[in-house]
């Protein structure tokens, strides 16, 4: 039988800062989060020595491209310099693009769930600002296909998801303004959620609904297709944590309140985004198998979106998140401009999508993304997230994608048993 | 809740004046009147006003005008900011004005740091005068959200109360509310520093003076600008102007810190005013091949010379370790080592804890007021947040009484420290890894 996978806790940091100019290194980053992610979960470092001596815990590092941003590999390894209670604790890296965060949860929870290990720290984290924007776009188009795809090509991720708009219009015959307009909203919606966040990267930022309308301007210039700067996420430097646990362990330390991880899905499209668009003709979805992980979590979790109170979502580009409101069934495929027009996306709203500010309003530190949304599910069903909290929330989904909604991940986390009202 | 639909800017074209109107214009939604003495100067500056908050979206919104405008433009604003230079003459004939034009329900605000706000309220006719405060900003509020406001004994407070929601829900200020004191809170703890340090710089001129100073004071220490850089980038005479200001209406402990070394005097008089200036404390030297050299000024020489690049013991240790992010490792070297560099730089964020608690008593409400101007208006490590600091390796009381036994003997150390709490910021993203 499969053992609950309770989630302890966990941390991340603040999304505004550059690393690289305080002069720190991926250890500084790695060092602070690992620590507060502890402290958050309840376990100390020398818990995890503790743990350890009967091979109960486990590490899991979700990162994309740490080679090329800092030079190193061998991520899992690393942990034994962030602290030597990580000595013999078996650890590895786990990486799917901008969804390495997510497979890493993935790891850690069936270990979990098998029971081979008690406790699992997950940890997400990419420094990008190691290199300008260009550079940094170049090592990002690996996550689509290179050679095809990225090379020798200036912001292949931008112009990829300007496909995604064009093709979202051209399949559903959407008016174009009506379109652009919502992923607008989109892009105002998330920075003002941001705003609420005391850890996100625009917490500052100005955006205005007239601001983001106004795409080819010298503050806001087109980056991709149709897209311009304010329909896409951030650069971002970060690291988020999270600490999963069986019930035998809860119960051991007569842990109370914690949430459990209720339902997972996750599915891989073609690779290559033409193949994706002309597989998914036959599809009422235009992203066919993201809308699947999503099926495949509401049916893992016994639940459907009428039980969900928060989602977190993956808008790399708005265009993205406009084809995550069907995918998580909040409308028809085809009708998701209503959700945005209506004001049942936003923070006060219905279903709020991104109250966290997403990875726009927040920030995308690719690797850390995954296990950043993950902590959001956690921090909204305890009630502790604090000036974004959505109220009352019971239950919440997150959606992290990598490459041009290659691997999708989708994770439904929820206190325990229903509520009965 | 307050609705400020248009408001007014006087003197739009100088730095704060514009970035503010771009603050009122994106956060605030306002049409934005600005208004200064030469016409074509305020349609040179939209563009920058523009670009201070990154939105194109505002041009629209403001509106240039000159003086001969301003009574229609008062007249139609819902709030009128002042942002005039620090001449009480000027501000006198502009309150005036203002006061008779402003409408019955509007807010005047000033933006200054440096005149009594009480004694400029009353240059306005009663019936608008307690619709009167100041707000003050710094520089560039964009990415400093610091706000000072300050009610006058004449103020309607209802409407503080509003304007004080206004700031800090509508236009995202960090919103500290201060009394009516010479340069405010935020002013008076960091020029408290930065004038001590220049004080330093030239005590210990024959190590070198400036660039030792900020090379023992750099943004390891928790900031992100040395302080004497910091001086040379907000302008050698607005320093003086705060510190003459400050030196000249308080009186306490910290007194004589606020007195100027007579070389900086001599700078400002040979026009060597800063960055701006494209010289002061230090110069940026440039080539006609592209070439750049940062000089700084030798206050034994008074000639430019290249800066030294000073290697100390503690400060080259406390880099590494905050480089891999061992925090109470790089404390423990400042607070260990006992060189002259080393005991220079604790007793001056000692110093700074002990000064920034004294001044929030006397100038604003509570402890955490010290612990936002700091963080929002400089981001320096702020006063809590450095106890905390170190107290990761030390008791700082005794600290305090070890390394500090001249303001120990006459401060009471202890009733201030009292109020310690933990800080809301995190101290570990102001100490930076760099000069």
């Amino acid at each position: 039988m499969k053992n609950k996978v309770y989630i302890l806790g966990g941390a991340q940091t603040d999304f505004e800062r550059n690393w690289t100019k305080e002069g720190k290194t991926m250890l500084a980053l790695l060092k602070e989060v690992t620590a507060d992610g502890l402290v958050s979960a309840g376990l100390s470092f020398d818990d995890i020595r503790g743990l350890n001596q009967d091979n109960r815990v486990a590490c899991f590092v979700g990162n994309f491209i740490a080679e090329k941003y800092t030079e190193q590999g061998h991520l899992g390894a690393f942990l034994t310099e962030v602290n030597p209670a990580f000595y013999g604790v078996p650890s590895a890296r786990y990486e799917a693009a901008c969804a390495s965060g997510s497979v890493a949860i993935d790891a850690a929870q069936t270990k979990i769930q098998v029971g081979d290990y008690d406790v699992a720290v997950v940890i997400g984290w990419e420094l990008m600002k190691t290199v300008d924007s260009k550079a940094g776009g170049d090592f990002l188009g690996r996550a689509a296909f290179y050679d095809k795809e990225s090379k020798g090509i200036d912001l292949p991720f931008p112009k990829l998801f300007g496909r995604l708009a064009d093709e979202t219009i051209k399949k559903y015959g959407l008016d174009e303004t009506r379109y652009m307009d919502a992923l607008a909203q989109i892009a105002v919606i998330n920075y003002a959620n941001a705003k609420r966040n005391p850890l996100a990267q625009t917490r500052k930022w100005f955006m205005s609904a007239e601001q983001a309308k106004l795409r080819g301007t010298d503050t806001n210039p087109y980056v991709g297709g149709r897209l311009a700067v304010s329909d896409c996420s951030q650069v971002t430097d970060g690291a988020a944590v999270v600490v999963l646990a069986t019930e035998k362990f809860v119960r051991e330390r007569q842990i109370k309140d914690k949430p459990i991880l209720k339902g997972y899905g996750h599915r891989v499209a073609p690779m290559l985004f033409d193949k994706k668009m002309k597989e998914a003709q036959d599809s009422a979805y235009i992203l066919p198998w993201t809308r699947q992980a999503v099926l495949d979590a509401y049916r893992r979790s016994d639940l459907s979106v009428d039980d969900i109170d928060v989602f977190e979502t993956h808008d790399c580009f708005t265009s993205s998140e406009y084809a995550a409101i069907s995918a998580f069934g909040l409308t028809e495929p085809g009708r998701e401009y209503e959700a945005v027009e209506s004001g049942w996306i936003a923070f006060d709203g219905q279903k709020a999508i991104n109250p966290s500010g997403g990875l726009i309003g927040c920030g995308h530190p690719v690797g850390a993304s995954g296990v950043r949304m993950f902590l959001d599910l956690y921090k909204q069903v305890t009630g502790t997230a604090g000036s974004y909290q959505i109220k009352g929330a019971q239950n919440a989904i997150m959606l992290n994608i990598g490459g041009s909604a290659t691997t999708n991940y989708v994770f439904v986390v929820g206190r325990e048993g229903r509520v009965v009202v | 809740m307050m609705n400020i639909c248009t408001v007014t800017v006087i003197g739009a074209t100088g730095t704060m004046g514009a970035n503010v109107a771009g603050i009122f214009a994106s956060f605030g939604n306002a049409r934005v009147y600005c208004i200064g003495r030469d016409i074509e100067k305020v349609k040179r500056t939209i563009p920058r006003i523009v670009k201070s908050v990154r939105a194109d979206a505002i041009a629209s919104k403001l509106i240039p005008a000159d003086f001969s405008e301003m009574d229609s433009c008062v007249a139609k604003s819902d709030l009128v900011f002042e942002s005039t230079a620090e001449d009480i003459e000027v501000k006198m004939e502009i309150a005036q004005k203002v006061g008779k034009a402003l409408k019955k329900t509007a807010i005047s605000c000033t933006g200054t740091s440096g005149l009594c706000i009480t004694s400029l309220a009353e240059y306005y006719p009663e019936d608008v005068r307690s619709h009167f405060f100041g707000v003050h900003m710094f520089n560039p509020p964009y990415s400093m959200p610091l706000c000072e406001l300050t009610p006058t004994i004449y103020s309607d407070l209802e409407l503080f109360g509003e304007l004080r929601h206004y700031l800090s829900e509508i236009l995202f200020r960090t919103v500290v509310e201060v009394k009516d004191s010479p340069a405010f809170l935020g002013n008076r703890i960091g020029f408290q520093f930065i004038n001590e340090a220049l004080q330093y710089a030239d005590r210990y001129k024959d190590n070198g003076g400036i660039d030792y100073i900020d090379a023992i004071l750099g943004s390891f220490t928790g900031r992100t600008m040395a302080p004497l850089t910091t001086s040379d980038f907000v302008g050698l005479d607005v320093h003086k102007a705060i510190v003459d200001n400050i030196y000249q209406n308080t009186c306490d402990y910290a007194h004589k810190t606020f007195l100027l070394p007579d070389f900086f005097q001599k700078l400002i008089v040979n026009k060597m005013l800063g960055r701006k200036t494209g010289g002061g404390l230090y110069q940026l030297v440039h080539y006609d091949n592209g070439l750049k050299r940062q000089t700084v000024y030798d206050i034994n020489t008074g000639m430019y010379r290249d800066v030294i690049p000073y290697v100390f013991p503690f400060a080259d240790k406390m880099k590494r370790y905050l480089s891999e992010g061992d925090y109470v490792k790089a404390f423990d070297c400042l607070v260990h080592n006992h060189s002259q560099e080393a005991e220079i730089c604790l007793s001056f964020l000692l110093k700074y804890i002990v000064y920034s608690l004294y001044a929030t008593e006397e100038v604003g409400y509570t402890i955490d007021a010290a612990d936002d101007v700091m963080a929002a208006g400089f981001n320096w490590c702020p006063p809590l947040a450095m106890y905390q600091a170190l107290s990761t390796v030390a008791e700082v009381p005794a600290l305090i009484s070890e390394r500090l036994p001249e303001i120990d003997a006459i401060i009471d150390i202890d009733r201030l420290l009292t109020g310690i709490k933990p800080s809301k910021y995190d101290y570990r993203l102001y100490f930076r890894s760099g000069r």
